[in-house]
């Protein structure tokens, strides 16, 4: 050890720096430099979110799309169609595990409605951000997907989504959907226990639907069960990219909404206000 | 395995033995249940999916910080006299974040995916990062046991062993190296697993991650230094000397003061001086339906704060061993008390969504299931009949260098 220090010292007398000091600066400054490209561009970035678990699941949908939904509070009868349409074709028997909620709701003025809430598919989503396996991410086309592979069930998620969407298979679902077949058929396999679910806004519907040749938003079998079904047409649906889609025309005639703007996570759910009386 | 005579029966450390273990065994019990049906089993919901076994899992690995801390002071630091407390830090620190893993394999809803996090990265998830330091700190806590074990004397009769064990202590400077810098990230971690949640405005807030490892590592050194009195006293020896004694004391005297500094302006920013909507609004509802308020001022801020901060900084009164050991079980009591209420703090009082009046949860509640409190005491029993099983069979009081040479007794 003694002998390699002052050989080294000798052959570079100007830079008193032995083999293994040398070795140690170069590591350091190395690490230093990956891991500011890490956290500047690379995979670390806060831009890079949006990848999450894009480049490891086979239904991405295009970018070519975005997918929006509006909900027309003054319209809603309450007649809770939506709600058995979704638990048909998704395959949730349980109330309590309802992926789409509506319920009668009052404003400060008084004036009555019916709330609705579907998942608000968030560009910048809490529980995407969160997920330590990369079980949820935003697709491309907006859609908030979900792998029920690879979720752990930690329920992160559903602590950090703050519009409570999220739900958990705490048993093994396997009581009869009483809505089959009336309001439909089951489009999707039922999960398993231990991982969490949420509404996907029919994505198997759109993916198919496009595949066909169909317009989700326009054609029934390519949209949301429950936009499809909507008796007042009050749920619009359709790709906000495409000027002339349904929840483009609607996004531009009536004064919308979003749920708790200020969490800054960008819903694709908008909403019109209720009018009193 | 000698014979159990009648009179030994009676002994206080048998009977204390056996009762741990059926209490760990009745939780083993509970745990293939839970195993068997779900998480079904729990008092826990969607609006509050993370209760007792969470908080149970914070509490395991806050207590468990005196590993890394005293693991630092001794073997980084160079602190000599503080060497006497390095091998109990680790073993506690062992048993703490086995113990927080076993809560959360029962925690998680399929625990037969335990490995995700390690195999399908999201390095944007604060939980993804506590998963591979938690996974790495126990490798180095292993490596850290391990020398502890070979030197007690059932190794007698393999030297060999013995002597890797030595080579393995040889590499502790690194392994404290490596455990403080893996647990100054994962300890706050914890903390921002709730303090990066942008829309629940009781959690969101910076100082979250700061609070936790403050508070965990008062608590660490607190839980090492009690389990060392309280065995001095049961084994009447002297285990460690008064003025190291007092001098631990007093570092957690003032890590607890620095603890309540921050908590005190974490507390008048974000609720005295400001008003942020969101969080006036979850504190009045945690008010109106839970006992937040008395447990935060009355436990976390007196009981669990103020009273041992004077206790340990007042010298008549650190020299009293009793108000000690009293102290020290306070701040340890704090440290669970103050998981409980961050965790369940923020789900109890979820935020408001809809744009009417009535649909937002005024509050929602949660009470652990019998079979849920069985699950968490088997886990608690495990922790302490491991403790007790080491302190009676292990040399983890002894300096090390003398430790093999004479053989425990």
């Amino acid at each position: 050890m003694a002998e390699e220090k002052t050989e080294t010292t000798q052959k570079q007398p100007l830079v008193p720096l032995s083999r293994s000091d040398f070795l140690k600066i170069a590591g350091a400054t190395a690490g230093a430099v990956v891991l500011t490209e890490l956290v500047i561009t690379g995979p670390l970035s806060a831009e890079a979110i949006q990848g999450i678990g894009a480049e490891s699941h086979p239904h991405q949908g295009s970018a070519e799309y975005q997918w929006h939904m509006l909900i027309d509070l003054d319209k809603c009868i309450g007649c809770n169609y939506c709600v058995r349409a979704c638990q048909a074709v998704n395959d949730v028997p349980e109330e309590s595990m309802r992926w789409n909620i509506v319920f009668p709701e009052r404003l400060e003025d008084g004036a009555e409605f019916y709330m609705n809430r579907p998942c608000q598919h968030c560009q910048d989503a809490p529980c995407v951000r969160v997920c330590p396996v990369g079980a949820t991410w935003v697709r491309p086309d907006g859609l908030v997907a979900m792998d029920y592979n690879r979720c752990i069930g930690c329920r992160y998620c559903e602590v950090a989504c703050p519009y409570d969407v999220r739900r958990f298979n705490w048993k093994v679902s396997d009581a009869p959907n009483p809505y089959h077949p009336v309001w439909g058929n089951a489009e999707v396999e039922r999960r398993t226990r231990g991982v969490v679910e949420k509404c996907t806004f029919c994505v198997h519907r759109i993916d198919r639907g496009l595949e066909v040749g169909l317009k989700p938003g326009v054609d029934r079998a390519a949209t949301p069960a429950c936009v499809a079904i909507c008796p007042v047409n009050a749920r619009v649906f359709g790709d906000v990219r495409d000027p002339d889609s349904p929840v483009s025309k609607a996004l531009r005639e009536k004064n919308t909404f979003r749920l708790r703007e200020d969490w800054g996570t960008q819903p694709k759910v908008h909403y019109v206000r209720p009018v009193k009386g | 395995m000698a014979t159990i005579t009648a009179s030994q029966i009676r002994r206080p450390f048998t009977i204390w033995v056996i009762a741990l273990g059926v209490i760990f065994l009745v939780g083993v019990y509970a745990m293939i249940q839970v195993l068997i049906h779900g998480l079904q089993l729990t008092g826990l919901s969607d609006l509050v999916p993370w209760g007792l076994w969470i908080t149970l899992d914070l509490s395991a690995i806050a207590l468990g910080a005196g590993a890394f801390t005293f693991s630092a002071a001794v073997y980084l630091f160079r602190i000599k006299r503080l060497e006497i407390m390095a091998r109990p830090a680790v073993f506690i620190g062992f048993l703490g974040y086995t113990s927080a893993m076993l809560a959360l394999a029962m925690d998680i809803g399929r625990p037969d995916r335990f490995w995700h996090p390690l195999v399908y990265w999201n390095v944007h998830s604060v939980l993804w990062e506590i998963t591979w330091c938690v996974v790495l700190y126990s490798m180095v806590l292993a490596m850290e046991v391990l020398p502890l074990l070979l030197d007690s004397h059932y190794f007698d009769r393999w030297p060999n062993l013995r002597k890797m064990g030595h080579k393995l202590h040889r590499l502790t400077p690194v392994l404290a190296a490596l455990g403080m810098g893996l647990s100054l990230l994962h300890q706050s971690s914890l903390g921002a697993t709730y303090g990066v949640l942008s829309g629940r405005a009781i959690w969101f807030k910076p100082s979250l991650p700061v609070m936790f490892i403050i508070s965990a590592v008062a608590g660490g050194m607190s839980l090492t230094l009690l389990a060392t009195l309280v065995t001095s006293k049961l084994q009447h020896k002297e285990l460690i000397k008064p003025d190291v004694k007092r001098e631990i004391a007093r570092i957690v005297g003032y890590t607890s003061l620095a603890y309540l500094y921050i908590k005190l302006w974490d507390w008048a920013a974000t609720s005295y001086y400001s008003q942020a909507p969101g969080a006036a609004s979850a504190l009045e509802r945690l008010q109106a339906t839970t006992p937040y308020t008395t447990t935060f001022w009355g436990v976390e801020i007196l009981l669990s704060g103020l009273v041992p901060a004077l206790i340990l900084l007042y010298q008549p009164l650190r020299r009293n061993d009793r108000a000690l050991i009293a102290a020290l079980g306070l701040i340890v009591l704090g440290v669970v008390v103050n998981r409980w209420n961050v965790t369940l703090s923020g789900l109890v009082a979820p935020p408001d969504w809809s744009p009417g009046v009535l649909g937002n949860v005024v509050a929602a509640s949660y009470l652990p299931t019998t079979i849920e409190v069985l699950v968490g005491l088997g886990i608690v029993a495990y922790a302490l009949l491991g403790f007790t099983l080491g302190a009676r069979f292990l040399p983890i009081f002894k300096p090390r260098d003398t430790a093999h040479a004479k053989g425990s007794d």
